[in-house]
């Protein structure tokens, strides 16, 4: 079951204050998606403190960096369930954890951050790991 | 922000590779305690298993997570040779033997609604109803499900299953019988066919399907292994 929205909205604006996309319906999604130009990374978001905790300002540190996507984008696992679904569906076969982060260029997925690759570390790090894959790929 | 564990040890929530002897656990580790270690939403390889070895196989869950096959398995600290952080495995873009994310990863938006099978699921023939199918049914099930096709004397259809938003804990199964769509995964039972949509294949991996007989059975009922609350009654959970 969904947390109280109240819960949940000070991690929803700690992505959106720094200009993260929140995709909160499949249509949404599937717009997002629909466009296959350029660099793109979805956040999937988490209640979860240990991990998801570090994933958001994480993010906001890699994509503060003048080498990083063109659009950046999140749905939040276990609250808006039919948005999550449709862009796991979307991102590709891959096992679903939360929080996690696709990286995606010209519509195909290119680098994946597992929710084991961000629980129990530091913000830090796991920027520094965003960091190196958009030097990778954007 | 967020929830927290509270315990302190190190490994507690982190999800880890567990090697014992030709098998490899990856789990989230729960718990070490009284000689054992307790593993949450585990998977497991054999050395060999679909023709890949355990170092393969955990580059691959490395790279992505895995499918879980348990919800939670408790191990003998005694028969574990080594529990590691799986993110030991993950290799960096620009590290030796770090590739792209596979081709079978890609799924673009076209090919979501126009729905061939996933790369991993890639065949345009029916899965058969092996211990790797997707779902599975229990010979209650699978007998009362060949019942009705044949009491209904319903030509052409098979059984689908699917998950949509609704209930009180968010998502609701759905039995039907139906015929197969374009960009159904269909799996083959004796008999019949099931017929499970990619949106709800997401929800639906590791589902058994059971049926209960007589006055006092509920009926076909869901056993799901990823649902983290199931209402009362059964018919919704969510994730």
């Amino acid at each position: 079951m969904p947390y109280p929205e109240e819960m949940v909205a000070p991690m929803r604006a700690e992505l959106t204050s720094f200009g993260v996309q929140e995709l909160r319906t499949a249509e949404e999604v599937d717009a997002f998606f629909a466009d296959k130009t350029g660099t793109a990374i979805i956040l999937v978001n988490s209640v979860c403190g240990c991990a998801a905790g570090s994933a958001r300002p994480a993010l906001k540190s890699a994509v503060g960096e003048a080498v990083r996507p063109t659009r950046v984008a999140t749905v939040f696992a276990g609250q808006d369930l039919e948005a999550t679904a449709r862009a796991r569906e979307l991102i590709g076969d891959v096992p679903p954890s939360s929080p996690s982060m696709a990286l995606l260029k010209d519509g195909e997925l290119v680098h994946f951050l597992p929710r084991h690759m961000i629980e129990g570390r530091d913000a830090q790090s796991i920027a520094a790991d965003l960091t190196a894959a958009f030097a990778e790929y954007c | 922000m967020g929830t927290f564990h509270d315990t302190t040890d190190p490994l507690h929530g982190i999800t880890v590779v567990a090697e014992a002897g030709d098998i490899v656990y990856v789990g989230r580790c729960h718990a070490r305690e009284n000689g054992t270690i307790v593993l949450l939403d585990v998977d497991q390889h054999s050395e060999g298993e679909d023709g890949k070895t355990n170092q393969e196989y955990l580059e691959r869950a490395a790279k992505f997570g895995v499918w879980k096959k348990h919800e939670k398995l408790v191990l003998s600290a005694d028969e574990v040779n080594s529990l590691v952080p799986l993110s030991e495995h993950f290799k960096r873009p620009g590290e030796p033997g770090a590739k792209p994310a596979v081709a079978e990863a890609e799924v673009t938006l076209e090919a979501a609604v126009a729905a061939p099978a996933p790369q991993a699921l890639a065949t345009l023939e029916p899965l058969t109803a092996t211990a790797e199918a997707p779902i599975q049914l229990t010979d209650a099930a699978a007998s009362e499900v060949v019942r009705l096709l044949s009491e209904e004397n319903i030509d052409g259809q098979g059984l689908r299953l699917a998950v949509s938003g609704g209930g009180c804990s968010g998502l609701v199964y759905n039995v039907e019988f139906d015929q197969e769509k374009a960009g159904d995964i269909v799996v083959a039972f004796e008999g019949f066919k099931v017929f499970l949509d990619r949106k709800s294949t997401i929800y639906l991996r590791g589902v058994t399907l059971d049926h209960q007989k007589g006055l006092s059975g509920k009926g076909f009922q869901f056993h799901n292994p990823n649902a983290s609350n199931t209402c009362g009654c059964g018919e919704s959970f969510s994730v």
